[in-house]
C-alpha cells in the first residue's frame, strides 16, 4: 500500500507545498487511516494553544489530523492550518448513528471556511467492518452531501482496521487533483 | 460607491452561468463525457479515459462557450446513488442524459431512470439533451433507434433532442454543446431561475 501510494502522489504536487486535512469527530478512525497508509511516522503535537494536531509529512505534502467538535474556544486556531489546503478527507464512523448529526454539522461548518473553498472533499464512510454500519448511500444522505455544489466530492466505504477502501479513495483524490479539481 | 459601480458592471457584463446536470445509469460514459468537455472547452487536460473510475459523488466541469459559462454537474449513476440526483434538480438549467447506445440489455434501465427524472417537478421545463453515446463502438445503435426505444411521453413543453456522440473520440460533442447553449439562452426555465435568483432578464 505504501508503495502504491508513493507512486500516486509523488508526481502530483511537484515541489509545491501542499496540505491535506484529515478531519472528523473523535474516534472516527483518522489516525488508524494515517497509520494504514504507511507514509511515515505520525507525529503528535499538543501545542500551547491547546488542541492536538497529528502530522505526517510525506515529501512536500503535509497530512494534518485533528478532531472536530468539542470546545468552541479553540476553533479560531484551526485556521492556522487552512492555507494551501488542496483536499479535505472527512472521516465518519458509519456505525455511530447517534452522532451523525453532529458529524454533519461540523462538516458543513468547516466547508464554509473561506480558505478551504477550493479544496476537494473525499469522505470515508469508515468502520464498515462493524455491525450496523450505514452504507455509502445512507451516509451521503445523513451528511447531506448534496448541499455541496461548488466543489467535487466522492464517498468511499472504508474499513481502516482492515485497510479496505482507502486506496480507492486516494486514487480518486489523486485523479481529481490532477485533472484540475475544485 | 465603488460597490455601486461594481454592481452595475457586473449587471451589464457578467456572463450568464448555466448549470447542466449530466445524468444516466452507471457505465453510460458520463464522466468520460465530462472529461472530454473539459479538454475541448477549457485549458484543462481532462483525465484520460483509462484513469476514470466509477463516480461516487459529484464531478464538476467548468467551461466557457462563446459568451456563456457552463458548469457541468456529473453525478454517480449507480442505483444506490441515484437518490441524490434530485437534490441537484432545482438549480439545473438543463439536463444531459447519457445512454450507452452499445448496450441494449440496459436500455430498459435507462428508460425507467429517465422517466423518473422527467416526472420530477423540480425539473419542470428544463431542456433535455439525450446522448446516444459510444458511437465509436461498431455495435452501437443510432440516435433515432434510441429515441424509438425510449419512446418518451409526457414531454409536454420541454425542449429536447437526441444526438449521437462518442465521448471517447469527441464525435457530436460540439453539436451537443451548441444546441445546449442555444436552448438554455432562450428557455423559460432560465428566465425562471434568473428571476428566482434576483437577476435581471435580458
Amino acid at each position: 500500500m505504501g508503495i502504491v501510494f508513493t507512486r500516486l502522489f509523488s508526481s502530483l504536487f511537484g515541489n509545491k507545498e501542499a496540505r491535506i486535512l484529515v478531519l472528523g469527530l473523535d474516534n472516527a478512525g483518522k489516525t488508524t487511516i494515517l497509520y494504514r497508509l504507511q507514509m511515515g511516522e505520525v507525529v503528535s503535537t499538543i501545542p500551547t494553544i491547546g488542541f492536538n494536531v497529528e502530522t505526517v509529512q510525506y515529501k512536500n505534502i503535509k497530512f494534518q489530523v485533528w478532531d472536530l467538535g468539542g470546545q468552541t474556544s479553540i476553533r479560531p486556531y484551526w485556521r492556522c492550518y487552512f492555507p494551501n489546503t488542496q483536499a479535505i478527507i472527512y472521516v465518519v464512523d458509519s456505525s455511530d448513528t447517534d452522532r451523525l448529526v453532529v458529524a454533519k454539522e461540523e462538516f458543513h461548518a468547516i466547508l464554509e471556511e473561506d480558505e478551504l473553498k477550493g479544496a476537494v472533499v473525499l469522505i470515508f464512510a469508515n468502520k464498515q467492518d462493524l455491525p450496523g454500519a450505514l452504507d455509502d448511500a445512507a451516509v451521503t444522505e445523513a451528511l447531506e452531501l448534496h448541499k455541496i455544489k461548488n466543489r467535487q466530492w466522492a464517498i468511499f466505504k472504508t474499513s481502516a482496521i482492515k485497510g479496505e477502501g482507502l486506496f480507492e479513495g486516494l486514487d480518486w483524490l489523486s485523479n481529481t487533483l490532477k485533472s484540475g479539481g475544485g | 460607491m465603488f460597490s455601486l459601480f461594481y454592481g452595475l458592471w457586473k449587471y451589464m457584463f457578467s456572463k450568464t452561468e448555466f448549470h447542466v446536470l449530466i445524468l444516466g445509469i452507471d457505465k453510460a460514459g458520463k464522466t468520460t463525457l465530462l472529461e472530454k468537455l473539459k479538454s475541448q472547452y477549457s485549458n484543462l487536460e481532462g483525465l484520460p479515459p483509462d484513469r476514470i473510475v466509477p463516480t461516487v459523488g459529484l464531478n464538476i466541469g467548468r467551461v466557457e462557450v462563446s459568451n456563456s459559462k457552463l458548469v457541468f454537474w456529473d453525478l454517480g449513476g449507480q442505483l444506490g446513488l441515484r437518490s441524490i440526483w434530485e437534490k441537484y434538480y432545482e438549480e439545473a438549467h438543463a439536463v444531459v442524459f447519457v445512454v450507452d447506445a452499445a448496450c441494449p440489455s440496459r436500455f430498459e434501465d435507462s428508460k425507467s431512470a429517465l422517466e423518473k427524472v422527467l416526472r420530477h417537478e423540480d425539473l419542470q421545463g428544463a431542456p433535455l439533451l439525450i446522448l446516444a453515446n459510444k458511437q465509436d463502438l461498431p455495435q452501437s445503435v443510432t440516435a433515432e433507434e434510441i429515441a424509438r426505444y425510449l419512446d418518451l411521453k409526457k414531454l409536454d413543453e420541454r425542449v429536447y433532442t437526441f444526438q449521437a456522440v462518442s465521448a471517447l473520440d469527441g464525435t457530436g460533442i460540439k453539436e451537443s454543446v451548441d444546441w445546449l447553449v442555444d436552448v438554455m439562452e432562450r428557455s423559460k426555465r432560465t428566465e425562471m431561475l434568473r428571476t428566482r435568483a434576483g437577476l435581471p432578464n435580458s
